[in-house]
């Protein structure tokens, strides 16, 4: 773990306190209070349009929030702060998007060593090394020199794990890795994020993939309406899942 | 009329290429040649400033250009060259010479029109690029730079060489504020020979033709050649996986 030695080990990694937020009127996150171990896995899951998305952005700050706190690695994202100490921040938070958003004009191993490069001053041949070690970590290393548009799905989304693992974040979040991939690739993408979390990476999931969910998480989250109804580690939260929401919800999922 | 074509030729060649160079101020062809490639040179440029200044989320940024974009596009080039030609020795009381006051009303036409271009180029790649470059920890300017702008700039390389070429032409209407180029020099030649409009006008009209044609030819070469790089070496079929490779051991 690259944690500063200050913090103690029993501090999580991310606590969200009292978060708000709303688009105009339409309130879609409501007091949020929560927080992720060092290490933990959190799998976040609630119906659509239930702010999953909106939540794990608020935690790099893609989204602003209109009230309470987010703290990372003992700092507050939300802060006042100058926007070189907030891009510091997000790059010590991995993101995998939905849809990959590779960059198209870049090679895969330059898609993975350019920001260690323009980002945090790394030696190109430095940091070329460490992309292609990461590509061969995600089973693409004869990728390296392909462009994105040449790549299938699970490989494009293995590639843009790589490119957030490149910047060697403590913490990585998910939103919906494989909601965009035809079914035959989900498990390519599984497997990697399953390997991550075995070495013990904290790492926050917004997925629909319950299997996932049951083997991998150390923790649920469930969240309705902006609010998160229930937390409870897997084996509970499937066999008896507290609310009657979280109840319907699996109910639904069954068929 | 071909050979009358290639007497005024034999006779005026020097005339259209350099002007009145070295007797006078440098003109012709040659003079052409440097207002475009300046026009070109400094417009393209601050189109990217002026599309970012309207991308900006500072209003104090984003006003000023708009309205100097929305004004600069609204308004005909001659009127704008008459006005700078005029207005500006007038409220300067400096003497500019009419090259400068064409190239720099060149400049903020076509760089008008041109970030108008670019903008489009950067909003058509839509929000995914820039938060994937902002979660890595990119600035918004880095970000510009090293992801946005190269793709939007490429995307738009056609759109951007149109304007380069109207760059080209619209540089002859330096003519009506004496600009020494190779319309001024044709027209020389023209009142010169007096009878023979047609075969000078010919002659002009095929310069810019060329002109234009191999920026055209020079741009589509290296579209192609990005294109190319882009598609990569490894056309091939993709490789079937190796599923137990994926990871496991420490990079
Ligand atoms: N930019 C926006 N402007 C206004 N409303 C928004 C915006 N983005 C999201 N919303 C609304 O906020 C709510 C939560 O959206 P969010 O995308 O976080 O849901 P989600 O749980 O991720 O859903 P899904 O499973 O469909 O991805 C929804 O009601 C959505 O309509
Ligand atoms: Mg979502």
């Amino acid at each position: 773990m690259t944690m500063s030695a200050s913090t103690p080990q029993q501090a999580p990694a991310i606590r969200l306190s009292n978060v708000h937020k709303s688009y105009g009127d339409h309130p879609v996150l409501k007091n949020i209070n929560a927080s992720v171990a060092r290490g933990e896995v959190v799998v976040i899951c609630g119906p659509s349009g239930s702010g999953k998305s909106t939540l794990i952005r608020t935690i790099n700050r893609l989204e602003e929030i209109n009230s309470g706190s987010i703290v990372f690695d003992g700092q507050d994202i939300h802060a006042t702060m100058p926007a070189k100490k907030l891009n510091l921040l997000r790059s010590s938070i991995g993101f995998v998007f939905q849809n990959f958003n590779l960059f198209p004009h870049l090679s895969v191993v330059e898609n993975v060593s350019m920001s260690p490069i323009r980002v945090k001053g790394v030696a190109p041949d430095v940091a070329y090394d460490k992309a292609l070690k990461l590509l061969d970590r995600v089973g693409l290393a004869e990728k390296a020199n392909a462009y994105p548009g040449q790549l299938s799905g699970g490989q494009q989304q293995r590639v843009a794990i790589a490119r957030a693992l490149a910047m060697e974040p403590p913490v990585m979040l998910f939103d919906e890795p494989t909601s965009a991939l035809d079914p035959e690739m989900v498990g390519e993408v599984l497997s990697v994020m399953k390997s991550l979390a075995a070495e013990g990476m904290t790492m926050l999931c917004v997925t629909h993939e319950m299997g996932f969910a049951r083997d991998v998480a150390d923790r649920i989250w469930f969240i309705n309406a902006g609010e998160i109804l229930e937390t409870a580690p897997p084996e509970e939260f499937f066999k008896t899942p507290r609310h009657p929401r979280a109840q319907r919800f699996l109910a639904d999922l069954r068929h | 009329m071909i050979t009358d074509i290639i007497t005024i030729i034999k006779d005026y060649w020097l005339l259209l290429l350099i002007g009145q160079y070295p007797n006078g101020p440098l003109g012709g062809l040659a003079n052409t040649l440097i207002l475009s490639a300046l026009s070109i040179a400094l417009a393209f440029p601050i189109s990217i400033l002026f599309a970012l200044a309207r991308l900006s989320k500072w209003r104090a940024l984003r006003w000023p250009v708009t309205a100097l974009v929305y004004i600069t596009r609204g308004v005909p080039l001659l009127m704008l060259v008459l006005w700078s030609y005029f207005l500006v020795p007038l409220l300067t009381g400096a003497d500019v010479p009419s090259f400068v006051t064409m190239l720099t009303t060149l400049v903020f036409y076509q760089g008008a029109f041109l970030s108008e271009v670019v903008r489009g180029g950067i909003v058509a790649l839509g929000h995914g690029q820039m938060e994937a470059a902002k979660a890595l920890g990119h600035s918004y300017l880095g970000a510009m730079r090293f992801i946005i702008l190269p793709q939007a700039l490429y995307n738009m390389i056609p759109s951007i060489i149109s304007t380069f070429v109207s760059t080209i032409k619209d540089t002859t209407i330096g003519y009506v504020i004496n600009v020494p180029d190779l319309t001024f020099a044709a027209s020389q030649v023209n009142n010169q020979l007096l009878t023979q409009p047609f075969q000078v006008f010919l002659i002009l009209a095929i310069v810019y033709y060329a002109i234009c044609w191999s920026l055209t030819k020079v741009a589509n070469a290296i579209e192609q050649r990005i294109t190319r790089r882009r598609a990569g070496p490894s056309r091939t079929v993709v490789a079937p996986l190796a599923p137990s490779k994926i990871l496991s051991e420490q990079p």
